[in-house]
């Protein structure tokens, strides 16, 4: 997976972004996760037609990060969204 | 019948000829009940199984006239089977529900019960392994559990696994999974109505939200002190400490605190995205806190400072 990925949330997931946090229902695994503000960003982000440099440049709009940790921190999470079958 | 297929677990997983095939009631009686916004009748039993009901339920039971419309009719009847699933060696795990959609319809199964609801006609057909006893009652009241959170969800509302206590005419939530102590605060609460101790239902009202108690709320098959509901004051996730303290708990990990306490809709995406927005329209209107507690009655001070 590099930056020009286009990420999808699995049409499984049930959540909502409240307060800037994102809540996560898996169903199948019947869990429910609570992401940190960065990462609530970046899977709201995720929409099935941004790249991940996209969505790299909103964190970057946001926060205050060196670009090279922001963009290695975005790949260390999308593949654990992946490995954890929350995106596609 | 053959099962639909067997698992190695030896569970019995009933397929479609098996839910298809007609079967038998335990009798001619029908009962209605109310639970919260919700009328459910219960049909196909026998004079002793209705009697029975209808003395535990006694302050749910509506007094309906034949034929008067219900949001579901459940049709009782033998399963013919000693169990759909099975127990591990050992005798315990966490509770096993499974179900499956198709068009229309959902199947529902667990130990001692099978039930088809049919979304369109609004009935349930409810296969129970036992005709009395802790497996009947067992059965019977995981599915309408099971029911209840489901319908409701329609009505804004959520069913939560709380306790839920009426403390100067209001009602107070405390939610949190087994063991975190929602039957110690109301044995430390003697004084008070008690509407729950295990599920409790929230409800939009007019201004804000109310919270009641449900026949089957309680452990040990006891019912709440009322059918009555209640405006709800607060939500507390309860935190066994040596303690008594009150600590606001807020957004997203609010959220998903009270989310992790939404029996049986969590396993379904549809049901689960409206838990979630139901859930976040409570938080809006109800303040939520995290309650460290010990085992005495000093909580309550804590909560009427929040």
């Amino acid at each position: 997976m590099d930056l020009n990925t286009v990420l999808s949330k699995t049409p499984d997931a049930a959540y909502r972004v409240y307060d800037g946090l994102a809540t996560i229902v898996l169903p199948s695994r019947s869990e429910v996760n609570v992401l940190n503000p960065v990462a609530s960003l970046v899977w709201d982000a995720i929409d099935g037609r941004r790249t991940l440099a996209e969505i790299l440049e909103s964190v970057l709009r946001d926060y205050e990060v060196p670009r090279e940790e922001a963009t290695r921190d975005l790949l260390e999470f999308v593949n654990a969204l992946r490995a954890q079958g929350m995106v596609n | 019948m053959a099962p639909a297929h067997a698992p190695a677990t030896g569970d019995f997983v009933p397929g479609e000829e098996w839910f298809a095939a007609r079967r038998a009631s335990f009798g001619p009686v029908s009962l209605d009940i109310g639970v919260g916004p919700l009328r459910f009748r219960l049909d196909g039993m026998s004079a002793t199984q209705a009697d029975a009901l209808a003395a535990r339920y006694r302050p749910f039971v509506e007094g309906l006239p034949p034929g008067a419309p219900v949001d579901l009719t459940l049709h009782l009847g033998p399963a013919g089977v000693p169990e759909f699933l099975r127990l591990p060696p050992g005798g315990s795990e966490t509770y096993r529900m499974e179900r499956r959609s198709g068009p229309g319809l959902r199947d529902v199964w667990s130990y001692e019960f099978a039930a088809r609801l049919s979304l369109r006609r609004r009935e349930a057909d409810l296969a129970l392994v036992a005709e009395s006893g802790h497996l009947f009652d067992r059965g019977l009241e995981n599915y309408l559990r099971a029911l209840t959170a489901s319908l409701i969800l329609d009505r804004g509302g959520l069913l939560v696994h709380s306790a839920a206590v009426v403390h100067g005419g209001r009602g107070y939530l405390f939610f949190g999974p087994s063991g975190s102590g929602k039957t110690t605060v109301t044995l430390l609460s003697p004084r008070h109505t008690i509407l729950s101790d295990d599920l409790a239902m929230v409800l939009p009202a007019h201004q804000g939200f109310v919270v009641a108690g449900i026949p089957f709320g309680m452990a040990h098959h006891h019912v709440p002190d009322s059918k009555e509901s209640f405006p709800l004051a607060g939500l507390f996730r309860l935190i066994q400490s040596n303690r008594v303290a009150r600590e606001p708990l807020r957004g997203g990990r609010a959220l998903a605190e009270l989310s992790s306490c939404l029996p049986f809709v969590m396993q379904e995406t549809v049901e689960a995205r409206q838990a979630l927005a139901n859930a976040g329209c409570v938080l809006d209107a109800v303040k939520a806190w995290r309650l460290l507690f010990r085992k005495d009655d000093a909580f309550w001070q804590v909560i009427e400072e929040a």
